[in-house]
């Protein structure tokens, strides 16, 4: 089936939302559009405070945007939040939501009760879930004896207990274990394969959106940069990235920006071994030879260098000009 | 029947069910819940008997088993949505299509099975140690008992639906009014009519608080025979009381809501 006879699921169209601090007004979404179809998993890629949360939470009619429309199954999520409660769900990686004294079973029973759902419906529900998620033999444990592993396992099964059209997760799988962000994963592919489910996933980890994501919006600052499979915005980059180890420190690299065909760069300093790793985002090949020729001349010592396959995170380099660490400080400031 | 409505009865059972079993699977908190009301009404049974005022015996055992239920509305009512919007919760609530007025009853109703074993505690209890005297109508006894509960967790509703607006300033709020609303309910003492101590303005203003009211109509009931006939005025006024806090907390609670998504306040959580 083409990508543009499958269902329309979310449409954003100039979202703007604004929100009054105390000092200034702050922008948090400038003018997003997007799109998003039957059976996606979309990813919103991101530093801290680039408006993914924001998006989100208008999305799922926890907050109204200041202007623009966003529409849900057609629904608007502004005038019409009833009808678009019925069709979706939402988890978020930092919420604890679960009665403690109550089973893991028990809470999902709670959730599924909350759209109405007939109790053996929600109990064919709760084991399925359980099953797809590793979590058969904690169901009858109690919500605050789980590890934070289960609890987010048990999060995600809420997440899908009303069998949802669409799924807004926020950083599902934030400070888990490898293990728990692996099942989580694939379980989230299969509901998206195999149940046509649309998955809206905002997160600022790189590999989840390389791993699961069919398409990828980049945002910083309230603005979506750019929109494409993850494997289009890499290749869109041309040439491999250059990765330097230069010493002594502290190094000055203030000479790439003035390199014709340096698009960004980040750098990370390694204090044991005394050196900073500068991960440079070029054009292209003649682009290499004048980056490296340009740490010479600027008295510093090239320790090694090498290519590295191109990332999510060179791709906002080359947007942005700073990495992901960077701009998370700059938004702090 | 219609989908609506199974959905609103779906989910106020199941909001009722979540908070008993809180409870019951948690027993140091029974414990709690008994042990105030509990010592409160034996304390003050044994200074009324010891001072010779045997008739208000009784009325400290009907406060042991009254301000359980208050202290039930406050604590674990009025903030509850707080401590809810703290850890995700309220979210949950929000961005499902369950009625708010489904979760807030069912809220109630948990609470009120939740209280149950305390009040009964304590009034067993005061009768095996007291046996104070009684001159009941068991009709207008458990009629105002009904209405009085209905009242005031109506009153809880609308706490729980005001508290959304408040930070970490819910627990002082409790704090706050926990004792004056005792003591001007007069949960163990008349604190309207003849025998009450206050002065009329004071009456006037403890009479607004449902509590003060169901007080008063409990003892006439309970120790001095009164029937329907002579406490209606307390039974219309609970049932006025009870409809209109009820329809203000949904308002409320929809407004709030409203401002919580214009202002983005809804999702402010304890990370």
């Amino acid at each position: 089936m083409l990508s543009h006879e499958l269902e329309l699921r979310v449409e954003v169209q100039n979202l703007r939302r604004e929100f009054d601090s105390k000092e200034k007004k702050v922008v948090a979404l400038n003018g997003v559009s997007l799109k998003v179809r039957e059976g996606e998993i979309f990813g919103v890629l991101g530093p801290n405070g680039a408006g993914k949360t924001t998006l989100i939470r208008i999305l799922s009619t926890l907050l109204l945007p200041t202007s623009g429309v966003a529409r849900v199954m057609g629904f608007d999520v502004a005038s019409e939040p009833e009808k678009v409660r019925a069709v979706i769900n939402m988890a978020s990686g930092s919420e604890r939501a679960g009665y403690d004294y109550i089973s893991a079973r028990g809470n999902l029973w709670f959730f599924s009760q909350l759209y109405g759902l007939p109790s053996e419906v929600a109990k064919a529900r709760i084991k399925r879930l359980s099953q797809l998620l590793g979590l058969d033999d904690y169901l009858d444990r109690k919500f605050y004896m789980l590890s934070t592993g289960y609890r987010q396992r048990v999060t995600i099964a809420r997440a899908f207990i009303n069998d949802p059209k669409i799924v807004f997760l926020d950083e599902p799988t934030i400070g888990l274990d490898v293990m728990t962000a692996m099942s989580i994963r694939e379980f989230l592919i299969k509901e998206a394969k195999e149940n046509g489910r649309t998955i809206f996933l905002a997160t600022h980890n790189m590999a989840e959106v390389d791993a699961i994501c069919n398409r990828v919006a980049i945002i910083d600052r309230g603005r979506i940069l750019t929109s494409d499979t993850p494997t289009n915005l890499k290749r869109s980059l041309g040439a491999p990235a250059l990765v330097m180890e230069v010493s002594p420190l502290p190094v000055n690299l203030a000479f790439l920006n003035a390199v014709e065909g340096v698009k960004g760069f980040t750098t990370s300093v390694d204090e044991e071994r005394g050196l900073a790793r500068v991960q440079v985002v070029v054009e292209s090949e003649e682009c290499v030879t004048r980056a490296l020729a340009g740490v010479a001349a600027s008295g510093m010592r090239l320790v090694s260098s090498w290519r590295q396959q191109t990332t999510l995170e060179e791709v906002f380099v080359s947007l942005v000009g700073r990495g992901f660490v960077e701009r998370e400080h700059e938004v702090g400031e | 029947m219609k989908l609506e409505s199974r959905l609103w009865l779906r989910a106020l059972y199941a909001r009722m069910w979540v908070r008993v079993m809180s409870v019951f699977n948690e027993p140091l908190w029974i414990a709690v819940n008994i042990g105030f009301p509990f010592f409160s009404s034996v304390g003050l049974g044994l200074l009324y008997a010891s001072t010779g005022l045997r008739s208000f015996v009784g009325f400290a055992i009907l406060g042991g088993i009254m301000i359980s239920f208050w202290g039930n509305v406050l604590w674990s009512m009025a903030s509850q949505f707080y401590w809810d919007k703290q850890v995700g919760l309220f979210e949950v609530y929000l961005t499902s299509p369950a009625p708010m007025t489904a979760i807030l009853v069912g809220m109630s109703l948990g609470g009120v099975v939740n209280t149950v074993p305390s009040a009964v505690l304590v009034a067993v209890a005061g009768w095996l140690f007291f046996a104070p005297p009684l001159s009941p109508s068991w009709l207008a006894v458990g009629l105002t008992f009904a209405l009085t509960l209905a009242s005031l967790y109506a009153m809880g509703m609308m706490l729980s639906s005001l508290y959304l607006a408040y930070g970490r300033e819910a627990e002082s709020i409790n704090e706050a009014l926990h004792e004056p609303v005792s003591l001007l309910s007069g949960v163990y003492f008349p604190s309207i009519g003849n025998f009450s101590p206050f002065p009329f303005s004071v009456q006037v203003f403890a009479s607004l608080i449902p509590l003060t009211i169901g007080m008063d109509a409990l003892r006439r009931a309970l120790f001095f025979s009164q029937g329907l006939s002579s406490i209606y005025l307390h039974l219309i006024a609970l049932s006025v009381m009870g409809g209109a806090l009820l329809l203000l907390a949904s308002k409320t609670m929809k407004l709030l809501e409203q401002k919580g998504r214009r202002e983005g306040t809804i999702s402010v959580r304890l990370r």
